[in-house]
């Protein structure tokens, strides 16, 4: 899939999130639950904040130091027997998984949801090649066989569809029948995923963190699906973004904690598994060979700027679920992978400011998900941060908008123009008003009164009226 | 008690009624108002847009300004949360960053410095109504004002506060982003304002002027009877 | 066997280069963090206590709860098995169910007994099974989470396959939460232990909520979890 969605323009994607009602209610009214949920969790845990600093100092620390654990990982990875694989970029990652698969001659692969995966566009890649490439997260079997729809959420990727929607889609793609309650459609995918499961000869797995110390990969589901993709076929590919590890087990139960209380507001989720190598002597299931690839794509240019906080993420989504321009275009209309506040951080960053750069604009910088991490990334200040880039460096910033900033950038540092300029601002306005408001604004006002009346500047400006009060006239 | 008030420049420009209000209720509270005239605007806009070299013009002439202030006292939370960036902004600059943590130190927005500083919960206001709040973002998340708006509501003679759902959605105002992003900053004001009507208030009290001038916009705009006010000019009540 | 490692050199070189530092692969010890709010949560909680939280909790987690004793235990078992619908039953080979005399049982219920040597007639037995019956080595009171450590006598699929998972749980395996399990395996490796290729924290039944966030119970793992805690002898 990659980083990029979608070919269309930015303001088209967000019309049609706009005017795409049931998104919009299956979104808000998830967003209310998550929240919820998230809100209880937190709460009844107590010290939020304590729990927060960790998980700040310990994301800070590691990727202070992270070709120390790094190194530490690999080689506890390999003294287990693990086969370990450097990725640079997307295309080496994809090619060596590629090639390990071709040498082993399989056919069949099941995979449990993995952004990084995403990222790479690994699907595409081993689809090419003629590989049956089966998703058996729940959400992501459904985008699959609904011809790759793309993820609208990192934690619920399938979140934008109707459970009607779902039957109509497994009707007509798998020769379902029956209802379209959540129950029945999951069990029909329990019975085609059973099978493939059993009969798979490679299971691709991501990673939520790795445990340097150990050598450990530790995954996350509610569904257990990870659990099957390493526990039945005989080669197992674990694919991890660089940033995603810890030092130990101790900071490893620090972070689980912190992702499944932010993410789906659960105190653990029902399968946390830490896996160790390929299958010891003498074990029946788990892997025979098992595959680490540890990831850059761009990652390692983030390291030592202004953004370097962002790659402290943990995928909890957590900003995704309080974000209330999210809540009104969906997660399609940000046309990466990386939907809502981390995002639109993470897609310039990753995938560039040429395809992404109006995303931090999508954002009022209310700053609901730097409330709302758990590792304290300062997301609204990071998205600010982009637009001055976009200003400053990238010169991106269209010719007009720049004129209105240097103007005001002069009139706000010069009193006496900022009095003749608020004077002109009521003359100048007076065309437009009907009553005391403007309801039909010119320019880039227009945007605002398409919704909206604007108010028409006040005859008398406060400071006119402080001044003749002193004065001993006018009283209020 | 000496306060120096900065306005606003929406206040100034947009609603007087609201720097009115300011005045006359610290003036009722036993404060001595100052209004340094060469005050313009903190910057946030152009600070906020990416325009951070013209922006710091604009925030000098603002240490500039207030240089002198015993306490600065604003009726915004958002303007008030910018002022104590300035020493972010200034980190490191041997001219400018110790005015700079000077000026964020005695900045107060104007519910905080009521019952922080002057240490008074009931302003003596009465007001009769059925009125819900806005909790606006940088207030509540950039100042961490929580508590003081309820706190002086609570205490007003004849005014039923009611809560407001989903009161920590962002209204869509987000300066340059109303009218950069208007279509998305009009459905979220949209879904504000139903929040409000179902609440059943006739009165929409808040403690930010973009905001205000945002909600207020869209409320006039779909007829409703629901007056916006200022929480000065509520506490100004008499 | 040891496995390899590719590409390591160049690609921890480009991070030293963008952290703007030579490359560092030793000497680098874990800091004190500045808060540990973790070892706080059930402190003081008596063994009473922790049973109690996690019986609280296994109602949010769609968790069947029993508390029995060793006497009592066999009896109880039967029950479940019963209720859940009977065998084919799969365990692994564990000391353990001898120590609780639950052999007799077991063998009159079609069981089967996890064996290594028998390959991949494991998994089929547990794909066919209608319980997986597994010891928790160490119980979360806070989360409702039981331990596994697997081997080659303890295969994962028994607690992945089977449609319902009965877990017996020790009491004195009950801890307050995952803190206390990582501390334990912590120690296991500064000891020089080889810890399991697998540990499994397993927290009720397999779910989603991957549709309008409707939780559905039993997607590809047990449908049906059950906790049966026994009194310490």
């Amino acid at each position: 899939m990659a980083m990029k969605t979608s070919s269309a323009k930015f303001k088209e994607r967000v019309d049609e999130g706009l005017h795409n009602d049931f998104m919009r209610m299956a979104v808000s009214s998830a967003q209310e639950r998550l929240h919820g949920r998230r809100l209880t969790a937190v709460d009844e845990l107590g010290n939020w904040e304590d729990w927060r600093s960790l998980g700040q100092e310990i994301r800070q620390h590691v990727l202070a130091n992270l070709d120390f654990y790094l190194h530490q990982l690999a080689e506890n990875v390999s003294k287990r027997g693990g086969l370990v694989f450097f990725a640079e970029t997307a295309e080496e990652a994809s090619g060596y998984i590629k090639d390990v698969i071709v040498n082993k001659k399989a056919k069949k692969i099941v995979k449990s949801k993995s952004m990084v995966t995403e990222e790479i566009n690994l699907n595409a890649a081993l689809e090419a090649i003629g590989l049956d490439v089966v998703e058996t997260d729940l959400g992501e079997y459904i985008l699959q066989v609904d011809d790759h729809d793309p993820p609208s959420h990192i934690v619920a990727p399938a979140l934008h569809k109707n459970k009607e929607q779902i039957r109509e889609v497994f009707k007509e793609k798998l020769g379902y029948t029956q209802t379209e309650k959540p129950e029945e459609l999951t069990a029909h995918v329990r019975g085609i995923l059973r099978k493939d499961f059993l009969s798979a000869d490679v299971g691709i797995t991501g990673c939520n963190f790795a445990i340097a110390e150990t050598g450990s990969i530790g995954l996350v589901t509610n569904e257990g699906n990870a659990d099957l993709v390493t526990a039945l076929p005989k080669t197992q590919i674990t694919v991890m973004g660089m940033e995603r590890l810890v030092p130990t087990f101790d900071e490893f139960e620090v972070l689980v904690s912190l992702l499944t209380r932010s993410a789906v507001g659960q105190r653990l989720t029902s399968y946390i598994t830490a896996l160790t190598g390929p299958r010891d002597e003498g074990d029946v299931d788990g892997p025979e060979e098992f595959h680490l690839v540890i990831v850059d794509n761009g990652r390692s240019s983030i390291l030592g700027t202004e953004f370097q906080s962002v790659l402290q993420c943990i995928r909890c989504a957590a900003c995704i679920n309080v974000c209330p321009v999210y809540r009104q275009v969906g997660g399609h209309s940000y046309g990466s992978i990386y939907p809502g506040p981390i995002g639109a951080v993470l897609s310039p960053l990753l995938g560039g400011y040429d395809d992404f750069k109006e995303l931090p604009y999508a954002s009022t910088l209310c700053a609901a998900c730097t409330e709302a991490c758990p590792v304290k990334i300062p997301l609204h200040d990071l998205l600010r941060k982009h637009r001055e880039v976009i200003v400053e460096k990238e010169k991106m910033a269209p010719f007009s908008e720049k004129m209105a900033m240097k103007a005001f950038g002069i009139g706000a540092a010069s009193p006496m123009l900022y009095k003749f300029g608020s004077k002109m601002v009521p003359s100048a306005m007076s065309p437009f008003k009907t009553g005391d408001s403007i309801s039909k604004g010119p320019g880039p006002l227009k945007s605002w009164t398409e919704s909206r009346e604007f108010p028409a500047p006040g005859k008398e400006s406060f400071r006119d009226w402080f001044k003749n009060r002193e004065k001993g006239g006018n009283p209020s | 008690m000496k306060v120096t008030l900065f306005a606003t420049c929406l206040v100034d420009l947009f609603q007087s009624n609201v720097g009115k209000a300011t005045v006359e209720l610290l003036e009722r509270l036993g404060c001595e108002i100052d209004f340094p005239e060469s005050q313009i605007c903190c910057g946030q806009p152009a600070y906020n847009s990416g325009y951070t070299k013209d922006s710091k013009e604009a925030m000098k002439k603002m240490i500039r300004t207030f240089a002198d202030a015993e306490h600065i006292v604003t009726p915004s939370g958002s303007c008030a949360a910018m002022f104590k960036e300035y020493p972010v902004l200034f980190q490191g600059d041997v001219e400018w960053e110790k005015k700079a943590i000077s000026l964020a130190e005695k900045t107060y927005e104007l519910t905080q410095f009521i019952v922080d500083v002057l240490k008074v919960t009931d302003v003596g206001a009465t007001f009769k109504g059925k009125a819900t709040y806005h909790t606006s973002c940088h207030m509540t998340r950039l100042l961490k004002v929580k508590e003081a708006p309820s706190i002086l509501l609570s205490h007003v003679k004849g005014l039923e506060m009611t809560p407001l759902p989903d009161a920590q959605n962002c209204c869509g105002f987000g300066g340059t982003f109303s009218v950069k992003m208007g279509d998305i900053s009009g459905q979220m004001v949209e879904e504000k304002v139903c929040n409000i009507q179902d609440t059943g208030a006739d009165f929409l009290i808040g403690g930010d002027s973009g905001c205000l001038m945002n909600i207020g916009g869209r409320i006039q705009r779909k007829g409703e009877p629901i007056q916006v006010l200022h929480i000065a000019e509520v506490l100004n009540g008499m | 066997m040891k496995g390899t490692i590719h590409n390591e050199e160049s690609f921890l070189a480009n991070i030293a280069k963008n952290l703007g530092r030579p490359v560092i692969i030793e000497g680098i010890s874990l800091p004190v963090w500045k808060n540990s709010p973790q070892r706080e949560v059930l402190k003081q909680a008596t063994p009473n206590e922790l049973v109690e939280e996690l019986q609280e909790q296994c109602k949010r987690v769609h968790t069947e709860f029993h508390l029995t004793d060793s006497t009592q235990v066999k009896h109880r078992l039967n029950q479940v098995i019963e209720q859940l619908g009977n065998g084919p039953l799969i365990i692994p080979k564990d000391d353990r169910f001898s120590e609780y005399e639950l052999d007799d049982l077991l063998l009159e219920k079609d069981t089967f007994v996890w064996d290594h040597q028998a390959g991949r007639k494991n998994i089929e037995k547990a794909e066919r099974a209608n319980i997986g019956i597994t010891f928790s080595e160490m119980t979360l009171a806070e989360s409702a989470t039981v331990v596994l450590f697997n081997s080659k006598d303890h295969g994962r699929s028994i607690s992945f396959l089977p449609s319902c998972h009965v877990s017996i749980i020790p009491k004195s395996t009950i801890v307050p939460r995952m803190t206390q399990a990582a501390a334990a395996i912590r120690s296991k490796v500064s000891r020089g232990e080889v810890i399991p290729s697998c540990i499994n924290f397993i927290t009720g039944p397999s779910n989603s909520a991957d549709i309008e966030m409707d939780l559905v119970v039993g997607v590809h793992g047990p449908i049906k979890a059950v906790y049966i805690v026994v009194e310490d002898k």
